[in-house]
């Protein structure tokens, strides 16, 4: 009984989550069709697992953490098939006015990108990021200070005056 | 870190374009997870009713089409003979005398960008004497139209629900005769679903003829012995080797989260004996693996299950 209580909890949380679920996978791999096999895989273990959760309250922190891991081994086992940097070339990013500031994730690496992902854009809290990442929540504040200061390099118009702006 | 930068990321992030396929491939991850925890809760029902194979059968045919993935489906049927007359048997061609596809049918519809092809067969299964042996026919074909049937249902009822608008799916499925010697007659479905990208699921049925019965794969041993310890073993022995010698080869062994790996066969683990005689145990699309190693087997050499394998069964 409990077990099916849980099932329909997991499956509510997706049916109401599945486009953030979607948005994070999107933005590790940059691919439509691959973000779309993630969700699907995610969705499958997070149903057929359901039963693993021990509460409620935990569910959404533990498909953060399904995603995460699903897109992670994706990537891992696909890492020559994804382009990282390759979509824009050095100075076609300023010619762009309105260009994707996604892309300048890709200077980051996975770890900081769900960092920034989940605290930013999804607005968690640090330690639920934490419990996500199993990392102490000192260990992901670092993790976001140093992914900001990656992000602004890559943001700031100037390349050169911003490398030497360190705050 | 400039905060309008920061705004604007978050709106790029905000901005990610929702493909509209994306709401059927979660109904479809949550279809294939409830295919198999309802398979589990049926299999331990079934144990306490050991005998009722049929209801077994049926589980595993539910299980296949809630999938609404591309399955596989392989009827085995066992010669109906005792050692004598199979050893008279292995004299003359078996081809038509034991089992043999009769006819098929065909389900074609295609409708806004979504079409279907599927391939409905009939068996004939025979005894020695040539006469038509009823039960077993018509146990091949009613199991058969059931699966099509459900299939079909699916199907239309995707296309409904798209409405006028256009919609993003194939499916088809056909048929093949896999094996067929003295003991065995196997017939093969490939199911396909693509919906972007495909799904690959994997069920096989086997029929023992000599009692009339649905087998599953202690139905290839003695009564009574430990098969599943020694199969398993051998399938995680094999599991290490492949991803130490590739690295894009990947299972649920030894990973980070214990709780889902691989621990062992049921006795409703999927197999077939391919064309060799070696006993080939399938897992389906993220049975043991992430879902882009798709559906895995393994062949089990004879020498791991010999000593209580059941005659004539492997080779």
């Amino acid at each position: 009984m409990r077990t099916d209580n849980i099932q329909k909890k997991v499956e509510e949380t997706v049916l109401s989550s599945y486009e953030a679920m979607y948005r994070l996978a999107y933005t590790y791999v940059r691919s439509e069709a691959d973000a779309l096999d993630i969700v699907q895989e995610s969705v499958y273990k997070a149903i057929k697992h359901s039963s693993s959760v021990k509460k409620e309250a935990y569910i959404k922190t533990w498909l953060w953490r399904i995603v995460m891991n699903t897109a992670l081994d994706f990537i891992r086992k696909s890492k020559k098939e994804i382009a990282s940097d390759t979509f824009y070339e050095d100075g076609k990013e300023d010619s762009y006015q309105d260009f994707d500031t996604l892309d300048a994730l890709n200077t980051l690496t996975e770890k900081e990108k769900t960092v920034v992902a989940l605290r930013f854009f999804e607005e968690l809290k640090l330690n639920e990021i934490a419990e996500i990442l199993n990392e102490n929540p000192n260990t992901v504040k670092t993790i976001l200070y140093r992914s900001l200061k990656k992000l602004k390099r890559k943001l700031e118009p100037q390349p050169t005056e911003g490398a030497q702006k360190y705050e | 870190m400039n905060e309008k930068k920061l705004e604007k990321m978050k709106q790029d992030y905000e901005n990610i374009k929702i493909p509209q396929e994306l709401r059927q491939r979660v109904e479809a991850g949550i279809r294939q997870a409830k295919g198999e925890r309802s398979e589990i809760m049926c299999e331990n029902k079934d144990k306490n009713k050991a005998e009722n194979k049929k209801s077994n059968f049926m589980v595993y045919i539910g299980r296949a089409v809630s999938a609404a993935a591309a399955a596989l489906l392989v009827i085995t049927v066992m010669a109906n003979s005792g050692a004598g007359i199979a050893h008279a048997m292995s004299k003359i061609p078996v081809i038509g005398a034991i089992a043999e596809v009769v006819t098929f049918r065909q389900y074609e519809s295609a409708k806004n960008n979504m079409d279907a092809n599927i391939k409905i067969p009939e068996v004939s299964v025979k005894n020695q004497d040539g006469t038509v042996n009823e039960d077993t026919t018509q146990k091949i074909n009613k199991s058969i139209q059931e699966y099509t049937d459900e299939m079909i249902a699916q199907y239309e009822a995707d296309v409904a629900a798209a409405g006028e608008s256009e919609g993003h799916m194939n499916v088809s499925l056909d048929y093949s005769v896999i094996t067929d010697n003295e003991r065995l007659f196997s017939i093969r479905f490939d199911e396909l679903l693509v919906m972007a990208s495909g799904t690959q699921m994997v069920k096989i049925y086997h029929i023992d003829k000599q009692t009339g019965e649905l087998i599953g794969l202690s139905g290839l041993f003695q009564e009574g012995v430990d098969y599943i310890t020694p199969i398993s073993e051998n399938i995680k022995q094999q599991m290490k080797a492949q991803m130490a010698a590739d690295e894009m080869v990947s299972y649920f062994l030894d990973s980070d989260v214990p709780e889902w790996d691989f621990q062992a066969i049921s006795a409703d683990t999927t197999f077939y004996v391919n064309e060799n005689g070696k006993l080939v145990i399938v897992f389906n699309e993220y049975e043991v693996a992430p879902g882009y190693m798709g559906s895995v087997e393994f062949e089990i050499p004879t020498e791991v299950v010999q000593d209580f394998v059941q005659e004539g069964f492997l080779r």
